[in-house]
């Protein structure tokens, strides 16, 4: 009966927190293009104006990224000036939830179908590698074990310490700056 | 609560062994189509592999209405258009795809104009994109090695934009696969060969990567246990009916396997190599399979030693203690690759092949790294790993 009666609670909850997690990472990814050229050799390989778009299906919370040239992205918020190129979508809320809160991994996640390619799959495989360097930076070393495949031997602690607070600030920044009055 | 999650689906009619063929009229019919085309090319038809095919429906009472048989190696949207066109013209209501890969990729394109209309087969790239089942069809294979059978994807090639499209839908799964072993008993020995080693890869990859389930790995057990039984087998005596059976089934299973569970490096490798060097899609997996499972070793230790049962048997298997398992399921794969090379020079390094040149690697490691199939690899490749890899596969 308690179950019942928390359980919109709960889905509320998990809504808000994927489409908060979407907001961040779509920050994220454009500061990481910005500050770690390992991502932006990996931008330049994609057309210019690709708009990548991560979503919840059917109509959940969604994350539009563009490439705007030579590696760097831009930040859209959830709407997209045009139709999108590339599109990572999951089947379900439960779904993104389980990858955004780092108990399945984003690889994990296509091997277990649950999310769909809508594009071109290289340009896929290319963001998948994009938003793993951005976890293994923002997250900490134990939790971004959890969230990439392989955490990158190569990276080591003051890397990733100063990558992630310039992250961090610049995220900080674009919140403040795009926030509604 | 177990993470463990997966999905399996094969919705396809596998009518398999002697006579195979012969039932074809009967299953056409029980999907009320009276007037089936065949989609074949040239090298099938010259093989003569059309003639039982024609026969059994015949001799049922089952008229052919149009044979189109100039499919290309690698099938294009005007020749989709064309067929399309074909079709309606000759009012047929039915698909019969003979051959390989193209052939196969081909008989599943039409289906898509010929069932949803239109004559630009690019509206409907893509994933997902169809929403309603197509009209019946079959698929009978001439090679034992693709699996094309029993998988939801068809490549297709756009020659005006230089690009190939891919199309994935469950809807193009065909009605039945007919495994008659008549259709590969003139194969010659190089192709034996290279299919096999393609159905043993996609087990293998399919056992070992990541989107490994049970029922995908039940397939993919048997399918190695076939080929490593019947393969050298059939190579000695290439007219052994029974090998040859095995050899197809195991191809379909494995194509079972692999449609449910992905495939790895090997296959972005083979892909990359493929489309560069123009080398078999066969070769290329048997090539590069013992260095990939190398390279994932330490990622798939487990799973890979297991395999030793179904490539040397109970009496190596329990002989060789658990921890050298997986190394040994390795030394099978390149005795056996040791064997073809010596019966038919499949090549086993990629100098072997003569066709590849040193400065071409780095271009193959980069495009690799780009196709799909990485995703679902045990291990994260890096550019490096895969120089790395194929520096081993080189010579």
């Amino acid at each position: 009966m308690l179950l019942k009666r928390i359980q919109p609670m709960v889905f509320q909850a998990r809504r808000l927190y994927v489409d908060i997690m979407f907001q961040v990472m779509g920050r994220a990814l454009q500061a990481v293009s910005e500050v770690d050229e390992t991502v932006q050799n990996e931008a330049r390989a994609l057309p210019q104006g690709l708009l990548f778009e991560m979503m919840v299906m059917p109509e959940g919370p969604r994350l539009i990224v563009e490439h705007i040239g030579d590696g760097y992205f831009h930040y859209h918020g959830d709407s997209a000036p045009r139709p999108v190129d590339l599109s990572i979508q999951f089947k379900h809320i439960a779904h993104a939830f389980l990858v955004l809160s780092f108990q399945e991994k984003t690889s994990e996640a296509f091997a277990n179908d649950r999310m769909l390619v809508d594009g071109d799959v290289s340009y896929a495989v290319r963001m998948t590698r994009v938003l793993n360097r951005l976890e293994t930076f923002i997250l900490p070393k134990l939790i971004a074990e959890r969230a990439v495949k392989e955490y990158p031997a190569s990276l080591h602690l003051p890397e990733k310490l100063i990558s992630a607070a310039r992250i961090y600030l610049k995220v900080a920044t674009n919140f403040v700056e795009t926030a509604r009055p | 609560m177990s993470h463990k999650y997966y999905e399996f689906f094969c919705p396809v009619k596998v009518i398999a062994g002697k006579a195979a063929l012969e039932h074809i009229p009967y299953e056409l019919t029980g999907l009320a189509a009276k007037r089936p085309m065949i989609v074949t090319d040239k090298g099938v038809r010259a093989a003569g592999l059309l003639d039982p095919v024609i026969a059994a429906c015949e001799e049922s009472g089952l008229e052919i209405v149009s044979i189109y048989d100039d499919v290309p190696p690698d099938s294009s949207t005007s020749v989709v258009r064309d067929i399309a066109g074909i079709y309606r013209q000759e009012k047929c209501d039915a698909i019969i795809a003979v051959g390989g890969g193209s052939a196969i990729d081909t008989g599943k394109a039409v289906n898509i104009l010929v069932s949803e209309g239109g004559d630009d087969i690019a509206r409907y790239s893509g994933a997902g994109i169809l929403k309603h089942p197509l009209k019946p069809f079959f698929v009978v294979p001439t090679t034992a090695g693709t699996g094309s059978e029993v998988t939801a994807v068809a490549v297709i090639t756009d020659e005006k934009k230089g690009v190939k499209l891919p199309f994935t839908s469950s809807f193009l799964l065909p009605n039945a696969a007919i495994i008659d072993p008549r259709m590969t008993l003139t194969l010659p020995p190089h192709i034996t060969a290279a299919t096999a080693m393609d159905a043993m890869t996609h087990a293998t990859e399919a056992f070992t990567c990541m989107a490994k389930n049970p029922l995908s790995d039940a397939y993919a057990t048997a399918a190695i246990k076939k080929i490593s039984q019947s393969l050298l087998n059939v190579m000695d005596n290439p007219k052994d009916t029974e090998g040859r059976l095995e050899l197809a089934q195991a191809s379909t299973m494995a194509g079972i396997a692999f449609s449910n569970s992905m495939v790895g490096l090997v296959h972005s490798l083979g892909h990359a190599t493929g489309a560069i060097c123009h080398l078999p899609h066969g070769l290329c997996m048997s090539l590069y399979l013992p260095y990939v499972l190398e390279y994932n070793l330490e990622s798939i230790r487990e799973p890979l030693g297991e395999l030793l049962l179904y490539l040397e048997g109970p009496e190596v298997y329990s002989a060789t203690p658990a921890s050298r398992r997986a190394e040994a399921t390795i030394s099978a794969i390149r005795k056996l690759r040791d064997q073809l090379y010596k019966r038919c020079q499949l090549p086993r390094t990629l100098k072997e092949t003569g066709k590849v040149l040193e400065n071409q690697l780095d271009h193959i490691a980069e495009m690799a790294l780009d196709d799909g199939s990485i995703m679902f690899n045990p291990k994260e490749v890096t550019l490096e790993d895969a120089r790395a890899v194929l520096r081993r596969a080189w010579a």
